[in-house]
């Protein structure tokens, strides 16, 4: 575990290196991403806004100073806000969290559940069904169902709510976990945990429907690879409820690799819902990603390289453990 | 084979599941803004902060305009004649290079204070001080001082008869200077590095407007509430104001959905189907924002966009009428480079024509055969719902006809503003926005400056004009300042390397009960004056 934790540091290390190198050789200069058209012709802004920046100083030691700092928790400050990086991810991180459970929650128990049914009903009209169906939720562009949906639901039907995380007359609840719905809940706000509540439905179900497809055609495969055993066929032979060699033996033997997908898929989301976010108007981290690359930003793109390198660190340990849980014969080193 | 029983089950859960998430959404949705009194206004947001002596984006404007109160303003839709405001008035002297303002005594300040010169003071040297964006606004002003508590004296090196309608701008607004400093505020020099009070002010507003900020968050919204200490003639009729960051294909949704709703970046194209719509107002009118072509004035970047008659080929073969077809509704001809709002502009009459006889001759007499350049644009940016690709496709159509080859090269503006502010680009589309409405923040076409430079247009170049320039720009009687401005532009259009194309239409929706709802170059709306039948 150990050696595993050291080896993780490096790759951290390792991530924030090329981060700084690719964003250092794209053309272009942060002042000028950063400053307006008179305040760039002014020496005095730029050199203010280099010297605040440390751009004045050579990439070696721009580099330096970072990863010191980084050691300190202090990943600088974001040129676009002049907030500490730290402080907006804060902020812009849980936004797409809240996003991601829920979507990842729908997408496994929906995924899962028609992937077992699939290889349940292998080759009848159920199984052919839903695998169009799944292949129809991964070849779907996430951008145009989230306007479909947009338009369908709230505009044409008024079911669901519009974009952003709550209504206009519902005010920010104060952040303590930056949910939302936890967040009002904590505070007595029902009236506004449950108006951003209803505003999670939309995107998640977007942001759902494509790792459904996925769940779907990794768990039919699994639970087919699965299902023709022979100590299966012993369990049936020896009068096992059936709903309990499914939960039990089958699906227990087939999670692992439909675990790696999941896994995966929770990482996509917490890092990937760019579009989604954009078009809900979700500040996540998925728009605030957008927004540094677009402004130069360096520190703020730095953080969220960074971020996104955790997020799948994290996730892969998390499987790798996971594995250990559900199947003892595989061991964590 | 499994047994089918528990396919059914499965089967059941998943649905109920979905059934129950949806239907738990959908029982208490209902669009709730008439029910609370809050106007709420859709904006794709480029906002940084609510400093006012920081924010120069649009967005923040128009925060600013309603948190931070002014030494003079502009009502309605007028933006060549600033108001009092803090200001009863102002005396101009010394040939434009002193002002003196006199102040209003009612004014309070949300906490309650009142409102001094020394608070103007402070707020105009913080702006200078803290080198940032809007800073460059008084960088001709050279002293800042109180008189009294209720007179504010600011003397420039030159003469400065843009200075009523630079202070009527939102990065003007005053602030409360004890506040301010309380919370690591500071006007000395050096601020950019010593100023600390941002945060604050993103968090609470220190002004004397009719409004106070609630809450701000650059990526989801800004709330507002009323001032109750508010002194002043723009009485807010909506307690709440709630500001989102919605793009434009998500307002279109939401206005037809809304009530007490405005939107602020639809596209004339997008707003299309509203116009007829019962349940809204859509007004689609001339922006100040102006789109130019430029061939590079500098044989070292290009012999052939430097060539005279070459210029004068294209001058004459752009086709004026179909790129305003192509910028939708609302939008205009750009006679000169001063928009048709701002004093000095010139009437539609002294456009120039397309002439595709004349750009043929022109472009004979010119010696260049089959001439090849590059187009220049940035390719990820649009404004008012136009991109920067489709205009420059339809320039490098309407150049080809003659037999002008134009190469697109499209770059992300974080790359293509380089080349740009570098000089180096052969032709360049691109627009100017005003920082303040007057005909003075123009004089950055000519040789020599800002955008003249950009275009390869040096110091020297053109002796008359900028003569011109130099008097037009410290005139200080608005009849003659006005008819100089539209000289220079004539000359500007005979002769210079620029081809100003069209004003974009600026879309503004708001829901059919709203009242006052005015656009402004400025300040886009005012949200205090808006109100509800």
């Amino acid at each position: 575990m150990a050696r595993r934790f050291v080896a993780l540091l490096f790759l951290g290390l390792g991530i924030t290196l090329i981060a700084f190198l690719l964003t250092n050789l794209v053309p272009g200069d942060p002042a000028a991403a950063n400053l307006g058209q008179r305040a760039i012709e002014d020496p005095a802004a730029v050199a203010s806004f280099r010297e605040r920046y440390g751009l004045d100083k050579s990439l070696l030691e721009q580099y330096g100073v970072y990863v010191w700092r980084l050691a300190h928790g202090d990943l600088g400050e974001s040129q676009q806000a002049r907030l500490p990086v730290t402080t907006e991810l804060g902020r812009f991180i849980p936004a797409t969290a809240e996003l991601a459970l829920l979507s990842i929650l729908i997408a496994v128990v929906v995924g899962v559940g028609l992937g077992i049914l699939a290889a349940i009903r292998h080759n009848r009209l159920t199984d052919h069904v839903l695998r169009v169906v799944s292949l129809t939720g991964v070849s779907m562009p996430t951008f145009w169902l989230a306007l479909v949906a947009l338009y369908v639901f709230f505009f044409r039907l008024n079911w669901l709510p519009g974009t952003g995380r709550l209504d206009p007359q519902f005010s920010e609840p104060e952040q303590r976990t930056g949910f939302f719905t936890i967040d009002a809940m904590l505070q007595g706000e029902w009236a506004t945990a449950a108006d951003a509540a209803r505003h999670l439905v939309l995107p998640s179900l977007v942001l759902a429907l494509y790792n459904i497809g996925l769940l779907t055609r990794y768990t039919r495969t699994a639970v087919l690879d699965v299902v023709n055993n022979d100590y299966i066929r012993a369990a049936r032979a020896k009068g096992i409820p059936e709903r309990r060699v499914v939960l039990r033996h089958v699906l227990r033997a087939a999670l692992p690799s439909v675990l790696t997908v999941i896994g995966l898929a929770f990482a996509n989301v917490m890092t990937g819902a760019v579009l989604v976010e954009n078009i809900f108007a979700w500040p996540g981290i998925g728009q605030y990603a957008y927004r540094s690359a677009t402004t130069l930003d360096l520190p703020a793109i730095m953080g969220v390289s960074l971020f996104v390198a955790v997020v799948y660190i994290i996730v892969n340990f998390v499987v790798d453990v996971l594995y250990g849980v559900i199947d003892p014969r595989i061991r964590v080193a | 084979m499994l047994n089918s029983q528990a396919a059914r089950r499965a089967l059941l859960a998943v649905a109920g599941i979905l059934a129950v998430i949806v239907v738990a959404a959908a029982a208490a949705n209902s669009n709730n803004a008439a029910a609370s009194g809050t106007l709420v206004v859709d904006k794709a947001f480029d906002l940084k902060t609510a400093d006012p002596q920081r924010q120069f984006e649009v967005s923040g404007g128009i925060i600013a305009h309603v948190l931070y109160d002014t030494l003079l303003e502009f009502r309605g839709s007028d933006v060549t004649n600033p108001l009092p405001s803090l200001a009863t008035g102002y005396k101009a002297s010394n040939g434009a290079k002193t002002y003196t303002f006199t102040l209003r005594r009612d004014v309070r300040f949300s906490d309650g204070t009142p409102l001094t010169a020394k608070d103007v003071v402070f707020s105009f040297r913080r702006l200078i001080n803290l080198k940032g964006n809007p800073s460059f606004l008084l960088a001709n002003v050279t002293s800042i001082s109180a008189r009294g508590n209720y007179t504010v004296v600011l003397k420039s090196k030159v003469s400065n008869p843009a200075l009523p309608a630079i202070v009527a701008n939102g990065s003007l607004g005053i602030v409360n200077s004890k506040v301010v400093k309380a919370n690591g505020g500071t006007d000395a020099v050096g601020a950019d590095k010593t100023d600390k009070a941002e945060t604050f002010l993103n968090r609470t507003s220190a002004g004397s407007g009719p409004y106070v900020l609630k809450s701000f968050n650059t990526t989801s919204r800004v709330e507002l509430t009323t001032n109750p200490r508010y002194k002043g003639r723009r009485v807010p009729k909506f307690s709440n104001v709630v500001m989102r960051n919605i793009q434009a294909p998500a307002q279109l949704l939401s206005i037809q959905r809304g009530t007490n709703e405005i939107s602020l970046d639809l596209s004339p194209d997008q707003a299309g189907p509203l116009f007829g719509n019962k349940n809204l107002n859509v007004q689609a009118v001339a922006g100040p924002n102006i789109w130019f072509l430029f061939a590079n004035a500098n044989p070292k970047i290009s012999e052939i966009t430097a060539n005279k008659r070459f210029q004068n080929a294209i001058r004459y073969q752009l086709d004026y009428n179909g790129t305003v077809r192509l910028a939708g509704k609302g939008s205009r001809r750009a006679a000169g480079v001063v928009p048709s709002q701002f004093l000095g502009a010139l009437p539609d009459s002294a456009a120039i024509k397309q002439d595709v006889t004349r750009a043929k001759a022109e472009l004979a007499a010119s010696g260049l055969k089959n001439p090849e350049v590059e187009l220049e644009f940035p390719s990820d940016f649009t404004s008012s719902g136009l991109s920067f690709g489709v205009m420059a496709q339809k320039v490098q159509a309407d150049l080809a006809k003659i037999g002008i080859k134009a190469n697109l090269v499209g770059k992300p503006i974080a790359t293509s503003l380089a080349n740009y502010r570098a000089g180096t680009e052969q032709l360049g589309l691109w627009l100017w926005g005003p920082d303040y409405p007057d005909p003075n923040d123009y004089l950055v076409f000519l040789p020599g400056q800002l955008v003249g430079l950009r275009a390869g247009w040096a110091a020297g170049a053109d002796p008359k004009l900028e003569a011109l320039g130099r008097k037009a720009g410290s005139t200080q009687d608005p009849k003659v300042r006005g008819k100089l401005f539209q000289q220079i532009q004539v000359q500007l259009n005979q002769r210079g390397p620029f081809f100003p194309l069209f004003q974009p239409g600026q879309v503004v929706a708001a829901s059919k009960n709203l009242t006052g709802v005015a656009f402004n170059a400025t300040y886009q709306i005012d949200l205090a004056t808006i109100g509800s039948k």
